[in-house]
């Protein structure tokens, strides 16, 4: 995998309570251009809560972000934080995109004008360059006959697809991707993971929360299990799904790989 | 002969009766479009994070819930001339229904906007759009297909309420019919009569409102040629 040293979304002591619940108990991480990370480990562990903090879903009270150098969502202030306008943090997730489990599709909007939305309302492209654009998504993740039909007329695949395409409308720097494929019946799964690797292939940095073993497996460039709210252990996945070092690993990835 | 329904009456009378009708869809019509903007910036500043303005719109809604409407159709009529407020009958009556209406409606909206799914919210927010872009792009236009036909029933309610202007002289059905009345005595036959037309209005419109609750349920597919 070539990724190219410089850092799109680097964490530093990042720290999450959900009341008394400490989610996140210090997280550091840096995301290469270009690389795939995947992250696993038992749910409850803090992965998605990590993948929503990225963006500012969740407010982290601790710690640092920074999405392709730039400190994003708050300053540090002697002895605390000014959050940034509602403005500039809207902007920051206009740059990265995210993908969730349940596709969360506008239902009242077509498959191509759930595509254009934010390109034409947030980045205020022309609507027909929008339209152009969508279409030629649509190609890359299969669905290009599917451009006039609505949500509920598509499979959990195919939705999800769109919701990819979605995402990618936006050009962004990097993709986040929340258990994309646990929503999904398993026949369906392939399709989405399909593309996905496509998007890996074309040099996408992705983060990418999962329970499929074999696509981290084959397409990461770096694997990290969380758990109990830290990075247990990090590696290549040769090293990391051949011989784990540490025993939480261990056990975790015998528990998922017997099945 | 003694006769109740006296035919002959009810047709002298069908004429200024069915003035009074239109009185009565006027006051209808203009008390729905007020109410249905004024409830959703009631519904938005209910659901606001500037707390005050949030309780402010919680002691309007309550205050509205626990009185009657027929005292506030007075109240605006009679008591706010005792400050300085002189409005006209129709003008008093429109205002009082829409205060009450708009506190009513405003409550559809906010539950039509929360049965929205949170992953609607943040779908949009990863988007990079703003709240109030998403409220106006993603959340409102779903949330208003699942309040149409609660609003419908409301509208219909209205429709009967209106009724209650009499009380503040305003000339609509059941104040003509009134006034009627008192001149021939023939009771029967012209609350007959009013209790005619407005079935007349409302039975088309329930069914119409049912009609629409079927069309929303039937979700978002359009039919294609």
């Amino acid at each position: 995998m070539t990724a190219d040293a410089r850092p799109m979304i680097e964490i530093e002591g990042l720290h999450k309570h959900f009341g008394l619940l400490h989610v996140l108990r210090g997280i550091d991480l840096a995301v290469a251009v270009g690389e795939v990370v995947c992250i696993i480990g038992p749910s409850g562990s803090g992965k998605s809560t990590l993948l929503r903090c990225i963006n500012h879903l969740e407010v982290a009270e601790q710690g640092r972000i920074r999405i392709d150098g730039e400190l994003v969502y708050r300053d540090e202030v002697a002895g605390g934080f000014r959050a940034h306008s509602n403005r500039a943090i809207a902007a920051v997730r206009a740059q990265v995109g995210m993908v969730f489990q349940h596709f969360n599709l506008f239902p009242h909007l077509s498959v191509t004008g759930n595509i254009i939305e934010a390109p034409v309302h947030v980045l205020r492209k022309p609507k027909e360059e929008a339209r152009r654009r969508a279409l030629e998504l649509l190609a890359q993740v299969g669905l290009a006959d599917k451009a006039e039909a609505y949500p509920e007329e598509l499979s959990g695949g195919q939705q999800q697809r769109v919701a990819i395409a979605r995402a990618l409308a936006m050009d962004p720097k990097a993709m986040l991707f929340d258990e994309v494929t646990s929503a999904l019946d398993p026949e369906l799964v392939a399709e989405v993971l399909t593309v996905m690797r496509d998007l890996a292939r074309r040099g996408m940095t992705m983060l990418v929360v999962t329970h499929e073993m074999n696509f981290a497996r084959q397409v990461a460039s770096r694997v990290i299990f969380m758990d109990h709210g830290l990075i247990v252990e990090q590696d290549v996945p040769e090293r990391m799904f051949g011989a784990p070092r540490e025993s939480r690993t261990r056990d975790f990835l015998r528990t998922v790989l017997e099945r | 002969m003694f006769e109740l329904f006296n035919p002959q009456v009810a047709v002298q009378n069908v004429g200024p009766l069915l003035a009074g009708l239109l009185i009565t869809v006027e006051l209808t019509f203009v008390v729905i479009t007020l109410s249905l903007v004024c409830a959703l910036f009631v519904a938005l500043a209910g659901m606001s994070r500037l707390a005050p303005l949030r309780w402010v719109v919680k002691a309007y809604i309550e205050v509205i819930r626990g009185t009657p409407l027929l005292l506030q159709l007075i109240y605006v009529y009679y008591v706010l001339p005792e400050i300085g407020i002189r409005l006209d009958a129709f003008t008093a009556g429109v205002l009082a229904l829409t205060l009450n209406y708009s506190a009513y409606i405003s409550e559809v909206y906010r539950s039509g906007i929360q049965a929205i799914a949170r992953g609607q919210h943040d779908a949009a927010a990863a988007l990079g759009m703003t709240h109030a872009l998403a409220m106006r792009r993603i959340i409102l236009p779903q949330a208003i297909r699942i309040v149409v036909p609660a609003l419908g029933n409301y509208f219909i309610g209205l429709f009967k309420d209106t009724a209650l202007c009499s009380a503040v002289s305003i000339q609509e059905l059941v104040f003509t019919a009134q006034v009627h009345a008192a001149l021939n005595f023939q009771y029967f036959t012209l609350y007959t009569v009013v209790a005619v037309m407005y079935f007349a209005v409302s039975f088309p419109a329930a069914r119409l409102v049912n009609y629409l609750e079927r069309v929303t349920k039937r979700g978002y597919r359009r039919r294609r040629a």
